[in-house]
């Protein structure tokens, strides 16, 4: 009986509990009814529907397109194209969530296209840089690990990004290169083709005989088992110069082998030259020696000089 | 004295030399701790014309190396060159509007050595050159040879037939298009390609050439009959569908020279 009693009076404590919390959070207070109404309910709802079919659709559209630009463009191009359609579909889903909540989206608009204005100005060459990064993928002038020439700055293309190339130059240093300034500039792709040509030019002194020095480069060019056979070495006589003549011989190589076949073309030349007398000529001045010829004096001369000026002595 | 066939070591005999054509392929054994490591070299023609060779050290980078693992022996095997081959004519000719033309076409082959069936080395038979096939944008690089065309029905009338260091291959020739074509150069890929034969005659599956007013398409002409009591040399180097694969080229046009 004595443990009814007890639990008896510690009852009213317990109960008094909730009448605290509800003293601190009325039931009847203004702002919680305003907040939990049940159109509040629906529009939480609608958000959160939205949201997540915005996830799923966007997600799909996503992972679609992945595998259609994987298999139809190259790594680069298409990871870029992902990413645009990612930023764009995350931009829908953030539209349609602010829709579904009811948050007046022409206001916000409007703000973001002054914002965009501003930023637009502030960040002018970052976007001109972003813009040309795509003509340069669309062009497709140069892919990554392609050998490229920039304004006498020449290496392997290392990264197409956003806003630059990154080319790794052949003494191994990493030069960044906007996109604007590639778009700008004129882009020398040397690894682009299968094959490329050497082009020699080598100077002669005039007692040369040149149909002799034709069939000599002609030689050395068969016997070079980098050179190619088709397309057939070019040998033009480019001119008479001051110092001797000027002569033009191309030999094409394989891309990958041109630099072992300009080493061996060129070493090969000036052995073989050598050896058959011909000589390269260097800057020269013909100096013609002889004796001193007096000038014939003429006949009134003599007078002139001894009577000296005939209106100087006044006779 | 057979040549394409398998070799055991030579452990205590100093170094082999293996002579196809005009060309030498020496193998030697080398130690290294308790392993065998073969090394081998090719040796060009003028090497070969003193009376005794004179051969670099088996440690200079002339010689090939490899260990030899477990194996007991090497195989000299024939080989297509690891590039597709483009043999122009001698004699060039054109081929009428439709027509078709049954041949033969010669082409260099290489000296391999595999161990355990991978091959290790490839030494040419001659000094090769290269050429490009098809367009200075689109060709591809090729080893240059330059051949004849036979048009027979069997390669018996050509004395590259019974040469060691050649394998013909039969060729169909078809004029697709309304102009006639001029046929010079013809490109073959050996990686499609398997060699049979015995020790002097060898010879490859039917190739298929079809010429058109924009280019050339090349592929294998359905199955060949081999001759009887050949065996396979070589077999292609890609299998299943790669071996069907048909290649196309642009014809090539005269280019602007400077």
């Amino acid at each position: 009986m004595q443990a009814t009693t007890t639990l008896a009076e510690a009852a009213p404590e317990v109960a008094s509990a909730p009448s605290r919390f509800w003293e601190i959070i009325p039931l009847d207070n203004a702002i919680f009814e305003q907040l939990f109404t049940v159109d509040t309910a629906i529009t939480v709802a609608r958000v959160v529907l939205t949201a997540a079919l915005g996830f799923i659709f966007v997600g799909l559209v996503i992972t679609v397109l992945r595998k259609v630009v994987t298999k139809r463009m190259e790594a680069r191009s298409g990871g870029l194209v992902v990413k645009i359609a990612q930023y764009l579909g995350f931009a829908f889903i953030a539209i349609s969530v602010l829709d579904a909540a009811g948050v007046n989206l022409s206001a916000l608009l409007g703000a973001a296209g002054i914002a965009g204005i501003a930023i637009g100005f502030a960040a002018q060459t970052s976007v001109s840089n972003f813009i040309s990064g795509f003509f340069i993928v669309s062009e497709k002038t140069f892919s990554q690990g392609d050998v490229i020439d920039v304004d006498g700055t020449s290496g392997l293309v290392h990264s197409i990004d956003a806003m630059s190339v990154k080319l790794r130059t052949f003494d191994n240093r990493l030069i960044r290169i906007p996109n604007e300034t590639l778009i700008k500039s004129n882009v020398k792709t040397i690894t682009r083709f299968p094959i490329r040509r050497l082009n020699m030019d080598i100077l002669v002194t005039y007692d040369t005989d040149i149909e002799r020095a034709r069939q000599v480069l002609l030689e050395l060019a068969a016997a070079e088992p980098n050179a190619l056979r088709s397309p057939e070495p070019v040998f033009m006589v480019s001119g008479f110069r001051d110092s001797g003549i000027a002569l033009f011989f191309g030999v094409w190589f394989a891309t990958n082998e041109w630099f072992d076949g300009n080493n061996a073309m060129h070493i090969a030349v000036k052995k073989r030259f050598d050896e058959e007398g011909i000589r390269f000529a260097l800057p020269t001045r013909t100096v013609y020696q002889g004796k001193a010829v007096a000038a014939p004096k003429k006949p009134g001369a003599r007078r002139a000089a001894a009577g000296g000026p005939r209106g100087n002595n006044g006779s | 004295m057979e040549t394409w066939k398998r070799w055991n070591l030579p452990k205590n005999e100093g170094t082999r030399v293996h002579r196809i054509g005009d060309r030498r392929i020496c193998v030697a054994v080398d130690m290294v701790g308790d392993q065998y490591v073969l090394a081998a070299m090719a040796l060009p023609p003028e090497a070969s014309r003193g009376s005794r060779l004179a051969l670099p050290s088996l440690s200079d980078k002339a010689w090939t190396r490899f260990f030899m693992d477990k194996a007991e022996d090497y195989e000299l095997a024939p080989a297509y060159p690891p590039m597709p081959t483009c043999i122009r004519l001698k004699q060039p000719f054109s081929l009428a509007p439709g027509s078709t033309v049954e041949g033969w076409i010669f082409s260099r082959i290489e000296a391999s050595i595999l161990v355990n069936g991978a091959r290790i080395a490839s030494f040419p038979l001659a000094t090769p050159y290269k050429t490009l096939y098809g367009s200075p944008e689109a060709g591809v690089i090729c080893r240059y040879d330059e051949e004849e065309f036979l048009a027979a029905a069997e390669p018996l009338a050509s004395s590259l037939h019974a040469d060691q260091r050649f394998v013909a291959h039969p060729v169909r020739l078809r004029n697709a298009s309304a102009e006639p074509v001029e046929v010079s150069d013809l490109c073959i890929y050996g990686e499609q390609l398997s060699i049979v034969g015995d020790e002097k005659t060898m010879q490859s599956e039917r190739l298929l050439f079809v010429f058109s007013s924009s280019g050339v398409r090349m592929s294998l002409d359905g199955t060949t009959l081999l001759p009887l009591g050949s065996r396979v040399m070589a077999k292609p180097a890609v299998s299943g569908e790669e071996r069907f694969i048909v290649r196309s080229f642009e014809l090539f046009k005269n280019m602007t020279r400077i």
